[in-house]
């Protein structure tokens, strides 16, 4: 406590904003999937949409539409689709456009 | 004013140009009043205390949201903004627009989490899903639940301190291509 208080009367600044420095604890934060489309086919996407437990999962043809607002991160996707599916690590989503948050992937492992 | 809330609304077509702008005139003079200190009311409408929990978390040293001027208060009358968690129980439909109500002018209605979000109740007779149905949102957080970094972010990009990474996401994979 003196040390802050000396800290702070030597720099004239007693807060720190935020993101101060990064947080140790972010990185065993559950986030949303990042998928990878050349490892998406049709049926895994369907498989995928059929074990997520909310409406987070859509697909479009050859899309697949992905709502992060909706996911809870319960990592479901991934766990069907290990390959396909990774967390994305990205936490802060905080968004003023609630269609910001949904984004569409392709669908691109049934090209080849 | 942050780059973020300028950039432009990707579902604004021509007909709401009007209304962008109008909105944004909003966020900067909200960013002007609220810039140094804001006051937050919390509303759970039928959430599971998760997120109550995470932003119980706030207060505490790790995170200390009041060192951003950023304070809970018990009352909407002193509030500015107006934390909503909870997919918006019907029952609790009366309550939280009489909370928004009695908010005095300018005000923000922050949605939190995934159910208020919409992502985990779909609209039937006991709840209306998400929070939009009742009260106008101007800033989505999700997280199921929003850890209290991703509130502590939420609440700057809603005073305008901070950018908002979501336009930028494509939750692709690295290095995988593709596109999106």
């Amino acid at each position: 406590m003196p040390l802050w208080f000396a800290r702070g009367l030597r720099r004239g600044v007693v807060t720190t904003r935020y993101p101060a420095r990064p947080d140790g604890s972010a990185a065993s934060l559950p986030t949303p999937p990042a998928f990878r489309p050349r490892k998406l086919t049709r049926e895994l996407v369907d498989r995928m949409i059929a074990v997520c437990p909310g409406p987070a999962l859509r697909r479009r043809d050859d899309m697949l539409i992905f709502d992060a607002g909706a996911c809870t991160a319960c990592g479901r996707c991934a766990q069907a689709a290990p390959l396909a599916v990774r967390p994305s690590g990205e936490f802060e989503l905080a968004t003023t456009t609630r269609s910001a948050l949904v984004k569409t992937i392709p669908i691109l492992g049934d090209m080849r | 004013m942050s780059p973020g809330l300028d950039a432009a609304r990707p579902d604004a077509g021509a007909a709401g140009q009007d209304e962008a702008e109008a909105a944004r005139q909003l966020r900067d003079k909200i960013a002007a009043q609220f810039g140094r200190s804001l006051h937050i009311r919390t509303l759970d409408t039928g959430s599971c205390a998760v997120c109550e929990q995470e932003i119980r978390l706030l207060s505490a040293p790790h995170y200390d949201l009041h060192r951003l001027g950023f304070f809970l208060t018990p009352a909407p009358r002193h509030a500015d903004l107006l934390l909503v968690t909870g997919p918006m129980v019907r029952a609790f439909e009366v309550a939280a627009r009489k909370a928004y109500e009695a908010m005095p002018g300018p005000k923000v209605v922050v949605a939190t989490g995934a159910c208020a979000l919409g992502g985990v109740y779909q609209p039937d007779p006991f709840v209306h899903g998400q929070v939009g149905a009742v009260l106008p949102v101007d800033v989505w957080i999700p997280g199921c639940p929003p850890s209290p970094l991703a509130l502590l972010h939420g609440l700057s990009v809603a005073v305008g301190r901070l950018a908002e990474k979501t336009p930028g996401l494509t939750f692709v994979a690295d290095g995988d291509g593709g596109g999106a």
